[in-house]
This record gives structure tokens, C-alpha cells and sequence, in this order.
């Protein structure tokens, strides 16, 4: 009997744990508890700096960060990177009274950060510390930024490193999207899409550098925000101290320049041979933050790609299709120069234009359909409901309010926007999208395996190749002296009868010999069999290495390499380099000299005697330079990219112990220097025509 | 969704979290703020009572990662976790008692027409009809499916930062919500771990691969760490990828799924952490009425394999279509093994900061490198793990000579030239990190977590400075030359094919 009852208690009991179970939809939550947003106190100090503070004494820290008013933007053309590496530079080269390294040590030590940056549209500075070392470290911060001295062997190393960075632009499928697509919308040449270069670094002086600090890096340009655990009246009077300082300086005007809204749809494609997934992506031109439809527009947004996975996007690419981990889009409206309405999904390549199109079609549908009242519905509450993570911390809520003043956007338009999301109807959503997309002016771009994609892409238009390849400097540029071509026709002509006797060959020019090549790890020696068909360009080097045996040819322009029984196709870069070499060899300028372009531009010194130099036009110019006497092109010049110095450099080639045999002479001795130093010396043992 | 672990980045995001350290005076006042309590099933809560803002995020944390995978199965755990997002069998669905019929037979010909395709020679027709019959089965399913409900309920209601995350060691769950929606997590979390219904099973399969393909395959980085760690670890299961092998993808069924679910999908292998706007009692009553009757199951079984000594070092380099990179590794302990602590301090004394030793040298004055990070405690923390140095070298500069450099800068450390100064300045900096972490809902939900979930209790968050603080010169030197050995190393590059010397043409 007791059992029983246990039992049915028991029963009772689990019972009414269930019942106490509610699922989504049953329940209903209460008010949200009152929240008080903390005020920030604001003032301006008298040389012109507004400051904002706000008390946290929840950890024992205190973070302070200046915005300042410039930019990449103002980059001058032909120095791209300048705003930026003089962002990197004032850190890292620390100031006249603390160097880079004490800087480092005395930061490090007190587990405290300094860091400085400039974007495109605004500069940064920030100090983080702990309570306890705010007094000692301020003046420190404020001299950083006042005097930093940009010392030559940090701005080189800032330099290096962007280079470096330019160099791995193209690893990354996504990287090359994002930065193609945004030339793209912008113009390659526009100031919203221009690249760095490494010849627009190379350009950039110690000079520019402080000139940009100099005139940005004053009062009138800055803006203070200071959160953490002090008392704010006490802190005002240390901060106007501190900053008292900083120059007032004169407002830096930032000019955004106006852009034309090119219409007109397009299909780009880049190539990448080593994926097997497309990164598409496609849109136009976006908007401007003071369009009276943001509100609107962002409701649309939302209903396309909003949410982790309620977007239609993911809804339709990821979860119906199973066509891609991500699919995304935005509609994104700036400030200070429109932003750019783009969608995009990373999908294998067998199923790039299956992908585009289920896009192609969401962003239509948006025009052609009205959505559902459901729709709007959850699309709001996603908005609305989300707001309060918009300044659910004190960092947030300061950083908020100097961002809308950089901006120059009221206290309260995160507030006026919510108000006009909740006033969004279903028309309103379908009125922006006819207003605001354009899906026949889609500018859509494939970063892809070209393989593997193959004709998919035809279907939108005539697919344009983009040129991703990294530009080389030009160096200082060669002065185009006039020269005098009829004596220097007489010179190639003289150096021909010279190099190839019975005049021109049959046959292929085979020759052996032993090279030696400096490398970073030291000298390497390499035995190489050369083989070269000047009637039909047919170039094959048997190369013995310590590593093994290499073959590369080239043939009928396509390249190859064969080691160890493996074949495979020869880089561009590798080929275009051997063709180059080619292309410079004494004999096939002999072969080719009428239809070389030739000027004599005097006797010079080289090499300790007088030589004849001639100027070849060619890419790279190629200058040679003649004994008056053999006629023999004893010094060959030309300039060349280093990617060990990240410039170019001059390759001179001096060549000695000409022979002959079979009509042919070449020389038994050449000795490579680049920029200076020697990097290969070749020594011929026998060489024939067969 | 997201995997930790290939990208290194994002790893050193969780990895930073667990060695951060307070005063224990910190622990102190932290701890008047946090409630723990275990349910009669084993399911362990531990709440934050933080009302800075009106948010509460909530992490849920199960002992259970790649390193768990069954062979033949890597990938498992992280296919479980996109399952957790499908809905449960009031959520998502507008038919469950129809649909799970159709996705129990959706299953069974799977498996055959797995088991056809295995054979030495499959009867193709065979193989072709099941095919069919699978994709009919699919679309039947399909028009029971509510796409995403689970999901949008969370967007709809406020849900912040959702998403989740699968690593070596463990996997997480994680996001936050206005305070007042706060049973609405209770509600949806409960359901989706009592009631999983692998949904879209395969359908996910194919986003998985579209994950593997932009995180690996189509990935400088992530094709050399995926090589890096096969050849660096022959028998623990850390040696394969957390998103696993393509035909391991193809290999797993609904069947296997479940089964793993069953195993580890434990309430005494999860622990749950919430903070922020939040009572602490309310928490518990609703913890007891929502997740009380999940339940209980056997302990989840441990990873029997460890990794043997390592009897020669192992290099491999790929010819890629990218610049070069730089993986270096040397075997080493344990989370849980005394000298652990040493390892992680010699890691940022050598690499984090402007100050450190790599940093100093290869960025800074030489310009070998455009970046370089050491650290220990990859691919997991759980069992044996690795040292692992990673770095880029600059523009020109050959790997080699940046690995050289790097052995020399380890050689100091085993000669001892570490100096006083700056391993004092690791621990300060290791302190900082902790109390800077802590200004976050999210971040102490994860912290806590994590730290209860892998090491038994959250306390270690701050205890584990004691042992950090123990830490002397001559540790350092002896962790160094004990594990630092050429023997125990493993070394992966990419190589530029573009780069190779060429003969000169001339």
C-alpha cells in the first residue's frame, strides 16, 4: 500500500516537472529589467580636443583611446601605405624620450598597451593599463604621440613588412575576392580602390612620414574617450593637463571624392589553380548613412542575409541547396562615401553558376515579391530584440557615442533607427528593393579554379580576366636619351658578323657547361646541357643539381620540367624569366637584329676599357655594350626584380674567352652581378651546332 | 559551425582564455558571484551573477571532440554539432511521427548503398538504385522540414554570438540573450540534447564538405596543418582533422551518429555556464525543471591510444602556389602534467609580445619573418600535445634560414640565457591577460566552461597562478632540453614552386 502511494507520487511528481516544461511558443517572458545607460560625461578642452569619460570600476583598469581625424584617403598618389605605415610607425619607433626598445621593456613590464593605427577614414591611438600606472604612463602616451621620432630602421622595417604582406596577397582565394571585388565596384584607380604598391612604398620618404604626423596628429583632429576605474573630476583635470600639450593644429578636411554610378552589368573571373571552390561575389554601388530609407534598406538586408541562418541566402544557398558552409550579402551604407550592396557564397567549383543563380534569384525575388507578414515580422523582432547588445557594456556604450560624433550622427540615431524599423512595412521593404537593387546591373566576380569551372561562367557575358598579378617597381625610371639608330644599326650589324661568322645557323646550338649560383644557403654548383633551336624556340637545359636531375623545356611556348620521372607544367613566372634569358642570348640577337629596335649612344667606360654602348628596346630595355675592336657584346645590362631586396636591381653580365665552333662563338666565361654582386659565374666546356 | 583548431588564430582566442591568471584575492571576490550545482543526473551548472547590462550568455560545454572519433569516423563530433542546430521533434518539423519514418528508412539505404559501394566490386545498377532511392527518400523527408526554425527562434528572440564550435578536446555551444528570454534557452537547449533527430543528415554533410574545402583544401594554412599533423602524430587520434577525412564524411550514417550522441552526449560529460543578468536560484529551479530529466548514462569512455616516442625527426615540405610557411613542432605533456606550466611561459617569453625573444630578433632586427608565434598546446591540451612555432618569413628570405634562426633561439633557452626579467614579465602579462578577460558575459562563460568541463573546476582559472608563479629559470632550461630534442621534432613548410632556382638560360 505505501508503495503505491510512493508511486503515484512519484508520479505526481515527474508529472508536474513536465508540465512546468514549456516549449517556445508557450512562453512569455517578462519585462526587461530596467536598464540604466550610464551618462558619459563630455567637455572640450581649449585647444580644441572633445573629451568623453566614462566611470567602470568593475576591474581595476583604465582604457583611454584617441580617433583622429585623417586617413588612407589622403594618401597621395604614387605613395599609397603612407597614412598607414605612419600609423605603424609612430608605435614602433617609439619617442624622442623613449625609445622603441625602453618603450617596450617599460610597457611589457607593467603588462600595459600602446598601440597606434590609421584606417581608411579615421587614425587610432590607445592606452590600456592597469589602475595603478595611469599617472606614470599618460605623459609617456602623450609624448608618443606628440614627438614620435621615426627613426629610419623602423620605418624600413614598417616597409619590409608591407611588402612582404603585398607578396602574399594572392594566397588566399577570399583575400583576392574581397580586395578585386571592391576595385571593382570603386575603380582600381579610385582612392576607395587603389592597392599599395611596393613601388608606392618604395616612394614613401622619411619626410612624408613626419609631415603626415605633423599635420594630423594635432588637437583640432582628435577626439579622447577614457573608460575604467577612476573618479571622472579628478580625471578631467589630469587628462586637460596631459593633452594641454598636443598643438591645436588645423582641422584635417577630409575629402571623399565623389563617385560616378557607372551602370552596367559584368562577369570577372580570376583565376587560382590550386582550389577546387569558388569564391563568387556580386553586387553594385550601395548607399550613404543619411539616406531617409536606411532604416528601410536595412529591414531588406535582413531579410536577405540577416541572422545566423534566417537570411534568405543561407536559407535557400546553405540549408535548402547544400551548396556552400557560407552564403552572405549586406547592404552596406557609409558615412562618408557609399558602400557597396554585395552577395556572395563560397561554393565547389562544379557548382559556381548553380550558386549564382540561387542568388541572382533571392535578390529578384525581393523586387518581384512582397514578403510575408511572418517575415517582417521575425525580421523586426531580430533587430529590435538584438538592440540591447548594441551597448550592453560600458566600452560599448563610449565607443558608441564617439563614433557617432566622428560621424556626425545624433546621440540618439541607433534610437530613431529602431524607431523606423518598427514603422517598416511589407511595401516599404518591396519599394527599397526596387529602388535600391539593380539585379540586371549585378557586377559579379569569380576567384576560382578555371579548370574545374570551366564554361559556367559564359552564360553572364563576356567573362573579363582580372589581373591579379603583383606589379614589380619600376625603380628609377631609364632616362629615354635620344640615340643615334643608324650608327646603331651599324654596331648590331658588326656585332652579328662577329658572334655568328658564316652568318645564320641550322641546326640547334648545344653546349655544356658548369654554373655556379650563389644562393641564400651558399654557393651551389649545377652541370647544365643546353640545347636551343633558334628557328622554332625550342629552348631543353638538362640540369644536374645536388638534388637531383631537372629537364625543363620549353616548346611550342609551353613549358615543362621533368624530375625524378615526374612531369610537370612549368610556372608562368619560371618560364616567362627562361624566355626572357632567351631572348637576350648574343646569338638570338644576332638572329633577330632587324627586327630589334637599336640605338648607339657612345663610347663609355666599362669593365676597364672603352666600350660601344648600344640600347636595345626590349622589356626589360636591354643595354649592350661592344668592343670596338671584336665587336663582342662583352657587358650585357638590363634591370630585374629582386624579391630578395623587394626592388629592382641592375643584372649586368660580363662575358670573356670567346670561341668558335660550327660558325657559332660564344663566350667560355660569363659572370652574373646583380645590384652590385656577384651572383653567378658560368664556365662553357665544349659547345657545338647540330 | 565553426571548427577551432584549424585556424590558429582562432585557437589562440580559446587557448588564451584558459592559462589567464588572477590574484587568488581576485578568485576571492569572484567567487561570492558564482553558484555551482551538480543535477541528480550529473549534469553540472555553474552561474555568474553579473547584472552590469540586462544580457545573459550562456555556453554549454561537452567533453567530447575529434580526439574521441571513433577510426573511420573522424569528423564526428563536429557533424553532431551541426546537427544540433536542425530543431528537435517539436521544432523544425511539421510532421514528426511521418518524417522520423521516412528518415529511419532514409538511413537504412544509406548504409546499403554504402555497404554495396564498399564491396571489391560493386554491382553498379545495385549501387545506382539505391542511389535513386535515397534521393526520393531525401526529397520526401524534405517537405516535413520547417527550414532553420531552431535558429530563427533564437534570431527572432535576441540571440547574439550563436554559434558553436569543435575542437580536438572538446565542443562548445554558445550564445546570449536579453535576460527576460532567458527560459527560452532553458526550453530550446534542453529539447535539442534530449531529442536529437539528425535531420538533413546528409544534406549537412555537403555544407560540412563546403567548409572543408574553403578551411582546408582550398587553404595554404589549413593544407599544411592537416599534413603537419599526420605526419607529426602516428597514433593518437590528434594526428587526424577535426572536420575529418572526405571519405570518412561519406562513411558516416545517421546510425553512427546517434550512437556517438548516446556515449558522450552524457549529462555527466557536460557542463553548462551562464552569466550575467541572472539570479542564481531562479537558474537553478528552471536547470531542474528542464534538464532533470535528461538522462543519466554510463561515463563516456577514455582515449586509450598514446602517442609512442618519437625515434627520428619528421620533415615534409609542399610545393604550393603560395609564399612560404613555417611549421615547427616538438611533442611535449599534457595539460594536467607538471611541467605544462613551464611550457606555457617559455611560449610567451619567446614569442608574445615586442619584447620577446623571436619577436625581437627575426621581426624586428634581422627581418626574417613577417610574423611568428610559439606556444604550446596544439592541436588540444587534453592529452600530449605539441610545442608548435609557426611563422612567415619575409619577402626573399628562404625558410630555411628562418628555421636556423629559430633552432639558435632555442638553443639559448637550453643553455639557459633566459633571464630573471623576463620571466617575470610572462607571469605579469599572463595575470593582465586574466583580469582583461574577465569583463565579459561571454568571455567568463566560456573561461568558466571550459576550464570546469576539461579540468574538473573553474576555480583553475585563477588557482592555475600559483603553479604558473612557481615557475623558475632552471624549469624553463630543463623543459627546454627535455623536450626541444631533434628527435621529437616535426617540421612542415610550404614552399613557393615559383620561387625554385632556376639555370641560368644563358
Amino acid at each position: 500500500m505505501k508503495r503505491v502511494v510512493l508511486l503515484c507520487l512519484f508520479f505526481t511528481l515527474i508529472n508536474s516537472v513536465l508540465n512546468a516544461q514549456k516549449t517556445y511558443d508557450e512562453l512569455e517572458f517578462p519585462e526587461l529589467n530596467e536598464f540604466q545607460v550610464p551618462e558619459v560625461e563630455t567637455f572640450t578642452s581649449d585647444n580644441g580636443i572633445t573629451f568623453f569619460l566614462l566611470e567602470d570600476s568593475e576591474l581595476p583598469l583604465i582604457d583611454l583611446s584617441v580617433i583622429i581625424k585623417t586617413g588612407g584617403v589622403l594618401d597621395p598618389a604614387d605613395k599609397e601605405g603612407l597614412a598607414s605605415i605612419t600609423g605603424t610607425v609612430i608605435r614602433s619607433g617609439g619617442s624622442e624620450l623613449h625609445s622603441a626598445d625602453s618603450l617596450n621593456v617599460m610597457l611589457e613590464n607593467r603588462a600595459a598597451s600602446m598601440e597606434t593605427g590609421i584606417g581608411f577614414s579615421s587614425g587610432s591611438a590607445s592606452m590600456n593599463v592597469l589602475k595603478e600606472d595611469f599617472d606614470e604612463l599618460l605623459p609617456v602616451f602623450i609624448d608618443l604621440l606628440k614627438n614620435p621620432s621615426f627613426p629610419e630602421d623602423k620605418i624600413e622595417l614598417a616597409k619590409t613588412q608591407t611588402k612582404s604582406s603585398i607578396s602574399r596577397r594572392n594566397d588566399d582565394a577570399q583575400q583576392i575576392a574581397f580586395r578585386e571585388f571592391r576595385r571593382l565596384i570603386y575603380g582600381k584607380d579610385s582612392v576607395y580602390g587603389r592597392n599599395v604598391e611596393y613601388e608606392t612604398v618604395n616612394n614613401i620618404t622619411r619626410d612624408d612620414i613626419i609631415n603626415f604626423h605633423n599635420n594630423h596628429f594635432v588637437a583640432e583632429n582628435m577626439m579622447v574617450g577614457i573608460v575604467g576605474d577612476f573618479e571622472a573630476s579628478d580625471m578631467r583635470e589630469k587628462l586637460e593637463d596631459a593633452f594641454s600639450s598636443i598643438p591645436s593644429g588645423e582641422e584635417t578636411p577630409l575629402n571623399f571624392p565623389e563617385l560616378s554610378d557607372e551602370s552596367g552589368s559584368s562577369i570577372n573571373f580570376a583565376n587560382k589553380s590550386d582550389v577546387n571552390q569558388s569564391v563568387v561575389l556580386m553586387g553594385h554601388l550601395g548607399g550613404l548613412r543619411d539616406n531617409p530609407d536606411y532604416a528601410e534598406i536595412q529591414v531588406m538586408n535582413n531579410v536577405l542575409s540577416g541572422g545566423t541562418f534566417s537570411g534568405r541566402l543561407m536559407q535557400v544557398v546553405r540549408t535548402e541547396m547544400g551548396l556552400a558552409y557560407s552564403a552572405f550579402g549586406q547592404y552596406s551604407m557609409n558615412t562618408f562615401y557609399p558602400g557597396i550592396f554585395y552577395a556572395g557564397v563560397m561554393t565547389k567549383s562544379e557548382t559556381t553558376a548553380e550558386a549564382i543563380d540561387a542568388i541572382i534569384e533571392q535578390i529578384e525575388r525581393l523586387q518581384n515579391e512582397p514578403i510575408s507578414e511572418e517575415e517582417l515580422q521575425s525580421t523586426k523582432d531580430l533587430i529590435l530584440n538584438s538592440a540591447i547588445f548594441e551597448y550592453d557594456s560600458y566600452e560599448e556604450i563610449l565607443s558608441q557615442q564617439i563614433s557617432n560624433e566622428y560621424r556626425g550622427l545624433s546621440d540618439d540615431a541607433f534610437q530613431q533607427y529602431l524607431n523606423e524599423v518598427r514603422e517598416t512595412t511589407i511595401e516599404d521593404v518591396q519599394r527599397v528593393a526596387q529602388e535600391y537593387l539593380n539585379p540586371d546591373q549585378l557586377n559579379i566576380l569569380v576567384v576560382g579554379n578555371e579548370e574545374q569551372i570551366g564554361d559556367q561562367l559564359q552564360k553572364y557575358g563576356d567573362v573579363n580576366e582580372v589581373d591579379i598579378s603583383i606589379p614589380q617597381p619600376g625603380g628609377t625610371d631609364e632616362e629615354s636619351v635620344a640615340g643615334d639608330a643608324v650608327a646603331g644599326r651599324e654596331w648590331i650589324n658588326r656585332m652579328a658578323s662577329a658572334v655568328l661568322p658564316n652568318g645564320p645557323v641550322d641546326g640547334e646550338l648545344v653546349y655544356e657547361a658548369q654554373n655556379t649560383v650563389k644562393t641564400p644557403q651558399g654557393e651551389m654548383n649545377l652541370d647544365l646541357v643546353q640545347t636551343i633551336n633558334f628557328n622554332t624556340d625550342k629552348l631543353v637545359a638538362d640540369v644536374t643539381m645536388p638534388m637531383g636531375q631537372v629537364t625543363m623545356q620549353i616548346e611550342d611556348g609551353e613549358g615543362s620540367m621533368q624530375m625524378g620521372g615526374n612531369e610537370m607544367p612549368m610556372q608562368p613566372a619560371q618560364k616567362q624569366q627562361l624566355m626572357a634569358e632567351y631572348h637576350r642570348h648574343p646569338v638570338y640577337l644576332a638572329l633577330n637584329r632587324d627586327q630589334l629596335n637599336v640605338e648607339y649612344l657612345g663610347m663609355e667606360e666599362m669593365e676597364g676599357q672603352e666600350l660601344a654602348h648600344i640600347r636595345v628596346e626590349a622589356e626589360p630595355t636591354l643595354h649592350l655594350y661592344l668592343d670596338p675592336e671584336t665587336s663582342y657584346p662583352i657587358v650585357r645590362t638590363y634591370r630585374q626584380f629582386d624579391p630578395q631586396a623587394g626592388e629592382q636591381v641592375e643584372v649586368k653580365v660580363v662575358s670573356s674567352d670567346w670561341r668558335e665552333a660550327d660558325g657559332v662563338l660564344i663566350p667560355y666565361e660569363t659572370i652574373s652581378y646583380a645590384g652590385g654582386e656577384q651572383n653567378a659565374v658560368t664556365n662553357v666546356s665544349t659547345h657545338s651546332v647540330e | 559551425m565553426r571548427k577551432i583548431g584549424t585556424k590558429l588564430l582562432a585557437l589562440f582566442l580559446v587557448v588564451a582564455l584558459l592559462p589567464a591568471i588572477a590574484d587568488s584575492q581576485d578568485l576571492e571576490s569572484f567567487e561570492e558571484n558564482v553558484t555551482e550545482f551538480t543535477l541528480d543526473n550529473g549534469l553540472k551548472f555553474i552561474v555568474v551573477e553579473r547584472p552590469v547590462a540586462p544580457v545573459v550568455s550562456f555556453v554549454t560545454h561537452v567533453d567530447v571532440g575529434g580526439a574521441n572519433e571513433p577510426i573511420g569516423h573522424t569528423g564526428m563530433a563536429h557533424i553532431f554539432e551541426h546537427m544540433a542546430f536542425k530543431g528537435t521533434d517539436y521544432i523544425g518539423t511539421t510532421n514528426w511521427e511521418e518524417e522520423k519514418k521516412v528518415i529511419e528508412e532514409l538511413d537504412q539505404v544509406y548504409q546499403q548503398w554504402l555497404q554495396e559501394s564498399y564491396r571489391p566490386s560493386p554491382d553498379s545498377v545495385r549501387l545506382e538504385q539505391l542511389w535513386t532511392q535515397f534521393t526520393e527518400l531525401q526529397e520526401e523527408a524534405e517537405q516535413y522540414v520547417v527550414n532553420n526554425e531552431y535558429s530563427q527562434i533564437i534570431d527572432r528572440n535576441g540571440g547574439t554570438g550563436m554559434n558553436a564550435g569543435t575542437g580536438a578536446d572538446l565542443t562548445i555551444y554558445y550564445y546570449s540573450l536579453p535576460e527576460n528570454r532567458m527560459e527560452l534557452w532553458f526550453s530550446l537547449e534542453s529539447d535539442r540534447f534530449k531529442n536529437p533527430v539528425f535531420r538533413e543528415f546528409y544534406k549537412e554533410k555537403e555544407v560540412v564538405r563546403e567548409e572543408r574545402r574553403s578551411s582546408v583544401e582550398s587553404q595554404p594554412l589549413g593544407r599544411l596543418i592537416e599534413e603537419f599533423l599526420a605526419v607529426a602524430y602516428t597514433a593518437h587520434p590528434y594526428g587526424s582533422p577535426v572536420i575529418g577525412w572526405n571519405s570518412d564524411i561519406t562513411a558516416t550514417t545517421i546510425e553512427d551518429a546517434r550512437e556517438f550522441y548516446n556515449t558522450y552526449y552524457v549529462p555527466s560529460n557536460i557542463t553548462i555556464a551562464i552569466a550575467g543578468d541572472v539570479d542564481a536560484n531562479e537558474v537553478r529551479e528552471m536547470a531542474e525543471t528542464y534538464f532533470g530529466d535528461l538522462e543519466e548514462g554510463p561515463e563516456a569512455p577514455p582515449v586509450y591510444t598514446k602517442e609512442p616516442e618519437q625515434r627520428g625527426e619528421r620533415r615534409f615540405s609542399i610545393q604550393g602556389q603560395s609564399q612560404p610557411i613555417l611549421l615547427m613542432g616538438y611533442h611535449t605533456v599534457a595539460q594536467d602534467h607538471p611541467d605544462a606550466k613551464a611550457l606555457e611561459i617559455l611560449g610567451s617569453i619567446i614569442s608574445s609580445g615586442r619584447t620577446s625573444r623571436l619577436y625581437k630578433r627575426l621581426v624586428e632586427d634581422e627581418q626574417l619573418a613577417l610574423t611568428v608565434q610559439a606556444f604550446n598546446g596544439y592541436p588540444g591540451t587534453k592529452f600530449e600535445t605539441m610545442f608548435l612555432t609557426y611563422a612567415l618569413p619575409n619577402q626573399g628570405v628562404e625558410v630555411d634560414t628562418l628555421e636556423n634562426a629559430i633552432h639558435e633561439e632555442i638553443q639559448k633557452v637550453k643553455n639557459g640565457e633566459l633571464t630573471q626579467q623576463e620571466l617575470q614579465r610572462a607571469k605579469t602579462n599572463a595575470r593582465a591577460n586574466l583580469v582583461r578577460s574577465l569583463d565579459s558575459n561571454s568571455g567568463l562563460a566560456q573561461a568558466f566552461a571550459i576550464t570546469d568541463g576539461q579540468q574538473g573546476d573553474w576555480r583553475k582559472v585563477f588557482t592555475d597562478i600559483e603553479e604558473l608563479n612557481e615557475v623558475t629559470l632552471d624549469d624553463l632550461q630543463r623543459v627546454a632540453n627535455t623536450y626541444f630534442t631533434e628527435d621529437n621534432r616535426t617540421v612542415g613548410t610550404i614552399v613557393n614552386q615559383d620561387n625554385e632556382e632556376v639555370a641560368d638560360a644563358n
